[in-house]
């Protein structure tokens, strides 16, 4: 029988054992429930206080029990969050393709294809990512409203895209150095032109780390406040920006704030629960060779 | 199918000073299936990659039917080129892996389907083709890497020691395999491998290469009856030829307490050379157990090895020898034998500093 | 027809000498001409992206520092004026600056090394196998997916809220009084709230660097008597090493910009207790509207910053370019 990797790690890792043991009590499982429960436990408290009436929102002791209720998310709809919701999807989308577009050429050129400044590109790509953002904010407030692009979500396009960028360079190149050179070799000898080999071989090599860089830009694009807040007002504001906005009129309307905080954090953590594996690739950074 | 030459082609190592390959003088006929042999770092594998275009010809040039392939891309040179790690295409399926060439070129379906399924008939690969690479074996892998390249019946082939990866049974068998494969297709082939019975068995010519140099490029045969030098004489044979330098002695050379004697044509040709010690080579299947006369030597080791056996010795002053004999009359560890050369064996005798070849 | 032939292996020219000369004209001839030619074919790829990049992130820079030099007050408009460093000489002088700068470094210091302690903590748990490790590790990431001024939100009513909170409520459990949470340790408890949502992160990244440990050098220490403490520090912590400075470093550089966790939890105070370097900054340009003083500090930090990235750049273009140690 031929040894492989697989059957190693088979006959070593508890992962097959444990059918055998899953009788006894795993101490050690139970401890990793119980912080699992305890670090879900806000994300939880959230979203149940989302469905509880006021009363039953702000108590000591806490209300475990409660008639659930969809009156709060209906408030946060009336208040109006479906604008900021639009610009939302809107900023993160855009700026994902964007970031996609360029940055797999670039991350192909950095490791398929390196020439003697590869380093050099690369170790300013990362640099961007180094440098306070608060230092540039300024003159692209002024920048931006020079331009007439204040309070245009446009603005935060072309800003989420350079937050981005660096990161999925950094990650889609890391996944196109798994393509085994041999592979590009024997398409070239194939017949097959670069861009052929490149759309017949690699790529669907590399798309699963494409989306998991996809993925990770999303969630950063979502989830940012800083840019948002300072460059949007009414028109153009994101998701995080109307949660705050919100909480400036409904202060210690705990129920609602958490509908509303819920409605602004649900679809990234939906989306981070579904593709999962690909977040955790992702975030590995291709670190696992 | 087309005949190939190397004129004095070398090649740099990245990123250094040293020659991967250097003045590689090769003439390969249309047809021929010849091997580069060599230890790892001989530049046998460059040199198998500077013909498919995957390593450049920084010195010198390479023609294919009598054209300069210099600045010709490997998609361009109608090269197929089997990998040590098969390179297959993981995800397309075997037949699409075995047809990728054929559709690049714009071969219709049908008649890629058909060549697919000619050549999977030929390797035994027909219940695969709706596989994909993850799903098979060692061997089933190898086999469709080498189906990719027939598809294609291109001019040459080149193959980068396809069977290193296989199991000792499987490659015995492969090795057949390959060399009736191309008997029956007659294209010219460039095999690259390490293992020198490889080399011995497969190859109408061998080249012996070492650090980026030629050594000898000959038929089998005539490697090992005749190596141009120490260092193939040492290559080529298992177990190794045995090699010692011995200083020289009246009528032959002197080991240990007793003198070898050699041909007369032998001996004039060491004293023409001037020379006061030189390497002798005899290979072990020419040296025998004797009962008089000979090489008194103390057994160090005995390798059974059903069929025949080796005699692992070392005379008097330290120098080793290996000897085959009969398994069922092999002696004892530490017993003192005596060791003579058949009457028939031939001596090798090189130079001691060059290590060229003598006589 | 056979042929034996040998080559220059036994004549003058295979000196070292001799081969370095062909070398080095071979070298010559290839560095004229035609690779460069592919060179830029080959940097062709990468040209939009690093445009765009220096476009939208260098050339602010440039103005900031430009701004620096002015005294500039955007409520004023007529009141734009070159100052030169005058606006670093307050900066220097500016006592909440450099407290300002100890709390971020405090912030990033202690987040970062706690995140990740806990993170290898968690990372440890998960690698074994056990009942709904799925789930498991699904409820560990949550915290990072979570919008930050949402999570933020949260920590300050539901849970840290002195009299409705839930952490008080589980205290008083246990007989301890009432905590007001934010209101006396401010810095601290935007520290939890950022532990809470990095952990995940270097969880993730030191859990990759356990599962791509080869096991086969644990049964080998085994077989040696190691016992596990001793196979842990011996051999996966050295492993895991990389990993952890990847985490470090990658946290820490997203650290330095914390902003929603300050905004949401308390707004700096009391006074700037819990105030950040790009807090204070955003106070000083936008409701302070003293755009020189705020692009002056911009630049300091900048300058500090880049002295820490250097190391941080080096540190993981050094660990991550290819080379897996040997075991």
């Amino acid at each position: 029988m031929t040894i492989t990797a697989e059957s190693v790690s088979a006959a070593t890792a508890p992962a097959q054992s444990s059918k055998k043991r899953s009788r006894k009590f795993d101490p050690w499982g139970a401890v990793a429930w119980l912080v699992g429960l305890g670090f879900f436990f806000p994300v939880l408290w959230m979203v149940l206080t989302a469905f509880k009436q006021e009363a039953d929102a702000a108590t000591s002791p806490p209300t475990l029990f409660f008639t659930p209720t969809l009156d709060q998310f209906k408030a946060v709809f009336d208040q109006g969050i479906g604008p900021a919701m639009l610009n939302s999807v809107w900023a993160t989308g855009i700026s994902t393709l964007l970031v996609l577009l360029l940055g797999t050429p670039a991350a192909f050129a950095l490791s398929l294809r390196p020439v003697r400044k590869t380093q050099d590109a690369l170790f300013f790509f990362m640099s961007t990512k180094m440098l306070p953002i608060v230092a540039a904010i300024l003159p692209l407030y002024v920048i931006v409203s020079n331009i007439g692009l204040l309070d245009n979500i446009w603005a935060l396009v072309i800003l989420y895209t350079s937050m981005n960028l660096p990161i999925a360079v950094w990650m889609m190149r890391s996944f196109f150095l798994e393509v085994p050179g041999e592979l590009l070799e024997a398409a070239s000898l194939d017949g097959a032109s670069l861009w052929r080999s490149v759309r017949e071989v690699i790529l669907p090599l590399v798309s699963p780390g494409i989306a998991a860089t996809a993925l990770i830009c999303v969630i950063f694009a979502w989830n940012e406040f800083f840019f948002a807040v300072n460059l949007t007002a009414v028109n153009a504001q994101t998701m995080p920006v109307y949660l705050v906005g919100f909480i400036a009129g409904e202060g210690q309307y705990w129920a609602v704030l958490s509908a509303a905080a819920t409605m602004a954090a649900l679809p990234v953590i939906l989306c981070g629960w579904f593709a999962q594996n690909k977040l955790v690739r992702g975030l590995s950074f291709g670190a696992i060779k | 199918m087309a005949a190939i030459t190397y004129n004095n082609a070398s090649c740099v190592y990245e990123g250094s000073d040293k020659l991967a390959v250097d003045s590689l003088n090769l003439d390969i006929s249309d047809g021929e299936f010849v091997v580069l042999v060599g230890p790892s770092g001989s530049g046998k594998s460059t040199a198998l990659r500077m013909l498919a275009g995957l390593e450049d010809i920084d010195e010198g040039s390479i023609e294919i039917g009598g054209k300069n392939m210099t600045g010709v891309p490997s998609k361009d040179r109608d090269i197929a080129m089997v990998f040590q790690n098969y390179a297959l295409y993981p995800n397309k399926t075997v037949a699409e892996n075995m047809g990728f060439a054929l559709k690049l070129r714009g071969v219709s379906a049908d008649e890629r389907r058909r060549k697919v399924e000619d050549a999977a008939r030929i390797l035994d690969l027909t219940e695969f083709l709706d596989r994909k690479p993850a799903k098979l074996s060692g061997g089933q892998r190898q086999r469709v890497a080498m189906g990719r390249a027939i598809v294609r019946e291109p001019q040459v082939f080149c193959m980068d020691e396809p069977l290193s990866n296989l199991d000792a049974k499987l490659r015995v068998q492969t090795r057949t395999q390959i060399a009736a494969l191309q008997r029956r297709l007659g294209t010219t082939t460039v095999y690259v491998t390490h293992d020198q019975v490889e080399a011995m068995t497969m190859g109408d010519r061998v080249a012996v290469l070492r650090f980026g140099k030629l050594q000898q490029f000959a038929s089998p045969n005539e490697l090992y009856d005749k190596p141009a030098n120490a260092f193939v004489a040492g290559f080529i044979g298992s177990p190794a030829m045995n090699l010692v330098t011995l200083p020289v002695a009246p009528g032959g050379v002197k080991i240990g307490d007793s003198i070898l004697e050699l041909e007369r044509a032998d001996v004039s040709k060491i004293s023409e050379a001037g020379l006061s010690e030189v390497t002798v080579g005899i290979r072990p299947e020419q040296l025998e157990l004797s009962d008089s006369g000979g090489v008194d030597v103390v057994v160090d080791l005995v390798e059974d090895l059903g069929s025949e056996a080796y005699v692992y010795t070392h005379a008097g002053s330290g120098v080793e020898l290996v000897a085959r004999c009969n398994p069922r009359t092999a002696p004892k560890l530490a017993e003192s034998v005596k060791l003579r050369k058949h009457p028939d064996g031939v001596v090798h005798l090189f130079h001691s500093q060059s290590g060229e070849r003598i006589n | 027809m056979t042929s034996t032939s040998l080559i220059a292996g036994t004549q003058a020219d295979t000196s070292q000498g001799a081969v370095a000369e062909r070398v080095r004209k071979i070298r010559e001839a290839q560095g004229a001409g035609v690779s460069r030619a592919e060179g830029w074919r080959r940097r062709g790829p990468l040209l939009p992206a690093l445009i765009f990049m220096i476009v939208v992130t260098q050339i602010p820079f440039v103005f900031t520092l430009y701004y620096s030099t002015l005294s500039w007050n955007l409520v004023r408009p007529g009141s734009r004026q070159f100052v030169g460093l005058s606006n670093y000489i307050a900066v220097a002088k500016d006592s909440q600056f450099w407290r300002v700068g100890l709390n971020t470094v405090v912030l990033i210091v202690g987040v970062v090394l706690i995140s990740a302690l806990l993170g290898l903590l968690l990372a440890l748990l998960l690698d074994r196998a056990f009942f709904g490790r799925g789930i498991v590790r699904t409820l560990l990431i949550t915290p990072f997916l979570v919008t930050p001024v949402a999570a933020a939100l949260i920590w300050k009513t539901t849970i840290l809220d002195p009299t409705n909170g839930i952490l008080n409520w589980a205290l008083s459990l246990v007989g301890i009084p009432p905590v007001d949470w934010i209101g006396q340790f401010p810095l601290t408890m935007v520290m939890v709230e950022l532990i809470w949502q990095w952990t995940p992160f270097m969880m993730l990244l030191i859990l990759a660097g356990l599962q791509s440990m080869p096991r086969d050098i644990l049964e080998a220490g085994r077989v040696d008597g190691a016992g596990a403490f001793q196979l842990f520090r011996e051999l996966t912590l050295p492993h895991l090493r990389r990993f952890i400075e990847l985490g470090v470093v990658l946290g820490a550089v997203y650290l330095v910009n914390t902003f929603d966790a300050i905004y949401m939890m308390t707004q700096g105070g009391p006074g700037i207790a819990s105030s950040n370097l790009p807090f204070y900054i955003y106070q000083r340009a936008f409701l302070g509207f003293d755009m020189g003083q705020a692009a002056a500090m911009g630049v300091v930090v900048v300058v500090f910053t880049i002295f820490i990235a250097s190391f941080a750049l080096r540190l993981i273009f050094k660990s991550f370019s290819g080379k897996e140690e040997a075991a």
